[in-house]
């Protein structure tokens, strides 16, 4: 029976539980539930199970096989982690929108056809936004508010991609796709929005420092690591990811570089990371996909350290800025030397995680051929060192004196950070654990002389460039803007424009002050009779001159709007037109 | 085929005979209002689930009333989607009316027994439309529904007289479309009863007169139905009529329309006729449907009235279920006739949710919901699941019919109504997401907010809403998750009533 | 203006342990000099190795990767900040 138990029923489950414990127990709960999915996941046999009938397909809901299991490891594993990092947590919200958010996740790994991801696609944003929400600040309102409109929309796409693909194919298979048309490009764009792939990334860096702590360690696990594992299985070997993936790893590091807030830092390194991993499946062998799988795992881990030790830090200072933040070693070295340890991992540091993993996917792409892709990638790993290795904990514990002696962080998010800190030295000494889990047969050996040489020439004279080229990094307060100009300040711009094309005549002394297209929309369509009318009556006048008749015309508009006294006859008119159109139709047209 | 038991009669007189007996009794004391309100209400659910597993398990029969044959006399058919929509009305009129109880006893004391008059009389009325085989029949009965429908929009304040005539306008000439249509046919065929003209028809030649009665019947009931265009009477009669009486015309009244509609081109006019020798003027109308869609959602954008809003969406959902019955293949008809029961679960959802809302605050104006989720915690939780619903999130109900439309217009190649769907999604979601964003997580009552005063009644809500309404609210919204992982066995029912040939 | 869901800093229940370490002038020397002759140490063996090539002979030479290395961080330094100047706006750009 315990065969064939879904892991994500059990967060699900533990999610409605989570809601209705009281406080001391719930976190207990959430806690637990990670660890009993872990185990169920190891237990589960290689195969389909948990087959159902909907919509007149046969779906999975349980496609076990080595790829699926991975991820579920490593998922669970971080959901166990980020519990006890959010053992203090008091409010009902968080984590019964952490566990639905992870369950749905691993739902969408082990769904075993498109109808069952696309389920669970769609729970997984709404669950999320619910962790940006959480915040309940100003800025975490709106920018949860654009950040479900961007899933939704992504959503969308997928969901008309996976439409076309069952009306072209007549099945519901979530299998690598051979034929590139259309619905298979939806699908893509639909998955990358998830993967963060430039331009529709802004979401990931605005939304994900605006989430709380715990949240912001929850979320950096999930959205994107379940987009790389759904293009592995759909597009390994598409090489139009090995740009993609490129764009990204470089698009992250320079925007990181840029960034002043640490946490946003952060979610542009995610960018650039997850860009290693698209590189990998755009590569499409068997070593790039391991590659791919096993930095994603790492990434997990390591990426999840690094959100923790940044949360401790804003938990306790109250500040992510860099600007704002300094000289924390001296009371918070516990903390330090936990995002030491993630940020090593994250650069490839020998001796780490990332070194045991990442490295895999730049050989994969050497004995490709690929050298383009193996030179952007090298340098993009020297960028990582960059930015995630040393400017991270340099502005944040290092730097000036910022005067603030926050004491070391809570012990529970000690021991969770530690927890994942053996887990990135682990690895990254020992990674035999790693490659036994991996999709394909591992031929990888990291730890050649040569090979640990080259990569800490490499890491050691980038960090030297870092120090000599400080003065030029000085951290500013400052935002960069991203795509996401385009519909946050574009939209404004589009309507100003179309307003003084309209009205050129007549200066409008009316300000459009939207803020955001549907304020626009709504703004119009709160009475669009009634403006559309007036614009007309102003165009007239622009026309014919008389400009008193339109200003009388206008008046008489406005009070007839005011009182909403539209003669009903208006609408027996357009009744009775209607009745003629539909019985000549029916007459003549054949 | 016929019935063992009257049992489908006596579902239908229950409500009507309380009627009666209500305005009578009622004048001598009010404790009778709630049992032969409810009282009669649960007998027909009860009833009608007990029909509704008999049409299943033996088949759908007619029956002929004071067994005079048909075409002479009227015929009833109950087969499984009629015995579905028995259960839709009697279940949603039962759960609405626990809601309706306490407000009409607020906003009309001493007049319940009159408003539950008109109220019962248009439930039966209602029943009565979807068991009828008989044309003219369903003219009296549409008639009976309509002026009840009247009588209770002006009993609401303010200017809800002024919306109830306006809608009498409407109406009238809607019923009196249909009414002519099915003059025209009766000239044509000499029946009245649907099985009868449907059989006559088919042998006519498609000339003239057919087109002109399909156009009145079709144009009668598009108007009944609030199909944009022809929409302009419903936001003002829903939303300025009695609580009550909203909280059974959102859910009901639409959808049984359009069950009329499905019912005339099903068995009177038959597809061939409609769909198949005009296929042009049929994908016109899925885009007129589509752009009905659009439009209607960005209205609904404008409004800042919880109620006026929603009733801009029910019009968006009226775009949805004709497109969908329009796009004339297997999933379309499928996804529509399974949005009718989804949509009036969900439709009642979020009105009980907006009464109980505005039973504590006072204004259902965007200004008023600040903050509720801290007072009214399990209204706002069920406000969600319903908002879900009509956004389309998965496992609610709203999903599934969503998705059985999405893939009949891939089917039939109509993007337009795609598009439509998929935009009308995104614009629900904004909509509602705004409302959730307001209410979960926006501090209100700053009661140190000294001289800050809002006007007229800034109400900080209390308390939770009271009991007669929660309950209903909870129950339904539980409905939209039983309903959603159900589809399967409601689908297959559905399906035996369409016709064979799709 | 924005409400945090966590209390912020002050819940310092005693003055914590300093490590003042590298307020001393002292310190920082020494770690700066142990830095470079670990840079020193890293480049060395490879004047006494053979290294190999991936695709180009350049790939060889001694210090390949350490160049390679400092090369790549200037120019993402140097990208970045001209970048800066077309991207950079005050925080309140949005708002």
């Amino acid at each position: 029976m315990i065969d064939w138990l879904h892991p994500s029923f059990l967060f699900l489950l533990g999610a409605v539980l989570v809601a209705l414990l009281p406080a001391r127990i719930r976190m207990a709960a959430a806690v637990l539930v990670p660890l009993a999915a872990f185990f169920v996941i190891v237990n589960l046999p290689l195969g389909n199970g948990l087959q159902y009938q909907l919509f007149g397909f046969d779906l999975t809901l349980l496609r076990v096989d080595k790829l699926s299991k991975a991820f579920g490891y490593v998922f669970t594993i971080n959901a166990f982690a980020a519990g006890i990092f959010a053992l203090h947590l008091k409010t009902r919200v968080e984590p019964v929108a952490a566990l639905t958010y992870i369950g749905a996740s691993i739902g969408a790994v082990f769904a075993g056809d498109l109808i069952s991801l696309y389920l669970f696609w769609e729970v997984m944003a709404i669950a999320s936004t619910f962790l940006i929400l959480a915040r309940g600040t100003e800025r975490s309102y709106q920018s949860a508010f654009r950040y479900v409109m961007i899933h939704l929309l992504g959503g969308l796409m997928l969901l008309a991609g996976i439409l076309l693909q069952i009306k072209a194919t007549g099945s519901v298979a979530f299998d690598p796709f051979a034929i590139r048309d259309l619905p298979t490009y939806l699908i893509l764009i639909g998955f990358l929005v998830n993967a963060a792939a430039p331009p529709l990334s802004a979401w990931l860096s605005d939304a994900y420092p605006e989430a709380t702590v715990t949240g912001g360690v929850v979320l950096t696990a999930y959205t994107t690591k379940t987009a790389v594992y759904t293009l592995i299985r759909g597009f390994a070997g598409w090489e139009i990811l090995m740009v993609v993936g490129c764009v990204m790893a470089l698009y992250g590091i320079i925007y990181a570089i840029l960034e002043n807030d640490m946490r946003r830092i952060l979610a542009y390194s995610i960018i650039n990371q997850v860009g290693f991993m698209v590189t990998g499946v755009g590569i499409g062998t068997a070593m790039a996909l391991n590659g791919a799988v096993a930095h994603a795992f790492c990434h997990i881990i390591y990426k999840a350290l690094l959100w923790m030790s940044a949360g401790a830090v804003l938990q306790l200072t109250g500040k992510s800025k860099c600007t704002d933040l300094g000289g924390l070693y001296k009371t918070m070295p516990l903390t330090l030397i936990f995002g030491c340890i993630g940020a090593l991992a994250i650069s490839s540091f020998p001796g780490f995680s990332g070194y045991t993993s990442k490295p895999m996917i730049i050989e994969a792409g050497v004995h490709g051929g690929f050298y383009w892709v193996w030179l952007v990638l090298e340098l993009a790993s020297a960028g990582v060192f960059l930015h995630a290795g040393i400017k991270f904990p340099y502005f944040v514990f290092f730097a000036k004196d910022s005067g603030m002696r926050p004491g070391e962080a809570p012990p529970h998010m000690l021991v969770a950070m530690a927890f994942l800190s053996f887990i990135c030295i682990f690895l990254g000494v020992y990674p035999q654990p790693l490659y036994a889990i991996l999709p394909f047969e591992v031929n990888f050996h990291p730890y050649t002389f040569e090979h640990t040489l080259n990569q800490l020439q490499l890491l050691m004279f980038s960090a030297l460039a870092f120090f000599m080229f400080l003065p030029m990094l000085k951290r500013t307060e400052t935002i960069s803007i991203d795509s996401d100009w385009f519909y946050r300040k574009g939209g404004q711009l589009f309507f100003t424009a179309a307003d003084k094309l309209f009205n050129s005549i007549n200066a409008q002394a009316e300000k459009l002050v939207a803020v955001e297209l549907t304020a626009q929309v709504s703004r119009f369509f709160k009475q669009p009779g009634f403006l559309i009318q007036r614009q007309g009556v102003r165009l007239l006048a622009a026309v014919s001159g008389n400009r008193q008749q339109a200003e009388q015309m206008e008046a008489w508009l406005d009070a007839r709007n005011r009182s909403g006294a539209y003669p009903i006859g208006i609408w027996v008119l357009l009744a009775v037109s209607i009745l003629g159109i539909m019985s000549l139709l029916y007459l003549l047209i054949r | 085929m016929s019935s063992p038991t009257n049992l489908h009669l006596y579902i239908l007189a229950a409500p009507l005979v309380a009627a009666f007996v209500l305005n009578l009794l009622g004048r001598l004391s009010r404790r009778w209002v709630m049992p032969l309100t409810l009282g009669p209400l649960v007998f027909s659910t009860a009833g009608s689930l007990m029909l509704l597993a008999r049409v299943l398990k033996e088949g759908g029969f007619s029956y002929t009333v004071g067994n005079w044959t048909p075409p002479y006399g009227i015929e009833l058919l109950v087969d499984p989607l009629s015995a579905m929509m028995l259960v839709l009305i009697s279940g949603i009129a039962l759960t609405a009316t626990f809601s309706a109880l306490p407000w009409v006893e607020r906003e009309h004391p001493g007049s319940e027994h009159l408003f539950f008059t008109l109220y019962l009389i248009l439930i039966a009325g209602l029943m009565g439309l979807v068991l009828t085989a008989d044309a003219f029949n369903l003219y009296v009965l549409l008639e009976i529904t309509s002026i009840t429908t009247y009588g209770l929009i002006a009993m609401g304040k303010g200017r809800a007289p002024l919306a109830s005539f306006n809608y009498i306008i409407m109406g009238s000439i809607g019923a009196c479309f249909y009414l002519l249509g099915i003059g025209y046919l009766y000239i044509l065929t000499g029946s009245l009863n649907m099985a009868d003209m449907a059989a006559i028809i088919k042998t006519l030649p498609q000339g003239p007169a057919l087109a002109t009665a399909f156009a009145f019947a079709i144009v009668g009931l598009w108007v009944k139905m609030a199909f944009f265009p022809l929409h302009g009477w419903l936001p003002n009669a829903y939303s300025l009529a009695p609580t009550a009486a909203g909280l059974l015309f959102a859910p009901l009244m639409t959808k049984v329309t359009i069950y009329l509609m499905i019912r005339v081109i099903l068995n009177v006019f038959t597809p061939e006729y409609v769909f198949y020798s005009h296929p042009l003027v049929q994908s016109g109308v899925v885009w007129a449907a589509a752009i009905a869609i659009v439009c209607a959602s960005s209205l609904a954008l404008g409004q800042r009235d919880l109620r006026r809003m929603l009733t801009y969406i029910l019009i968006a959902e009226v775009g949805y279920m004709v497109g969908g019955f329009w796009l004339a293949n297997s999933q379309g008809m499928t996804g529509a006739i399974l949005h009718i029961f989804n949509d009036a679960v969900m439709t009642l959802c979020l009105f009980l949710a907006a009464a109980a809302i505005a039973s504590r605050t006072g204004s259902l104006s965007f200004d008023n919901l600040k903050g509720l989720y801290r007072t009214m915690p399990v209204t706002m939780a069920a406000f969600t699941v319903g908002a879900f619903s009509i956004i389309g999130v998965p496992p609610t109900c709203g999903f599934f019919s969503k998705w059985y439309l999405l893939q009949g217009a891939v089917q039939a190649g109509q993007w337009g109504f795609l598009a439509a769907l998929l935009f009308s999604s995104l614009v629900n979601a904004i909509m509602f997401f705004r409302i959730i964003e307001l209410a979960y997580f926006t501090d209100d009552g700053e009661a140190h907010h000294g001289g800050h005063h809002h006007g007229d009644d800034h109400h900080a809500p209390v308390a939770e809403a009271p009991l007669p309404m929660l309950a209903p609210l909870v129950v339904t919204a539980a409905a939209l998750l039983v309903i959603g992982l159900g589809t399967g066995p409601i689908v297959s029912a559905i399906r035996l009533t369409l016709p064979k040939f799709l | 203006m924005s409400k945090k869901s966590k209390p912020a800093a002050a819940s310092v229940p005693t003055t914590p342990r300093e490590f003042n370490w590298l307020d001393d002038p002292k310190n920082i020397r020494l770690v700066r000099n142990v830095f470079y002759a670990v840079l020193v140490l890293l480049v060395l063996p490879d004047f006494f190795m053979h290294k190999h090539t991936l695709f180009y002979s350049v790939e060889a030479w001694p210090g390949f990767y350490a160049v390679f290395g400092f090369i790549s961080c200037v120019g993402i330094i140097l990208v970045s900040k001209l970048l800066g100047y077309a991207l950079k706006r005050s925080e309140n750009y949005y708002d």
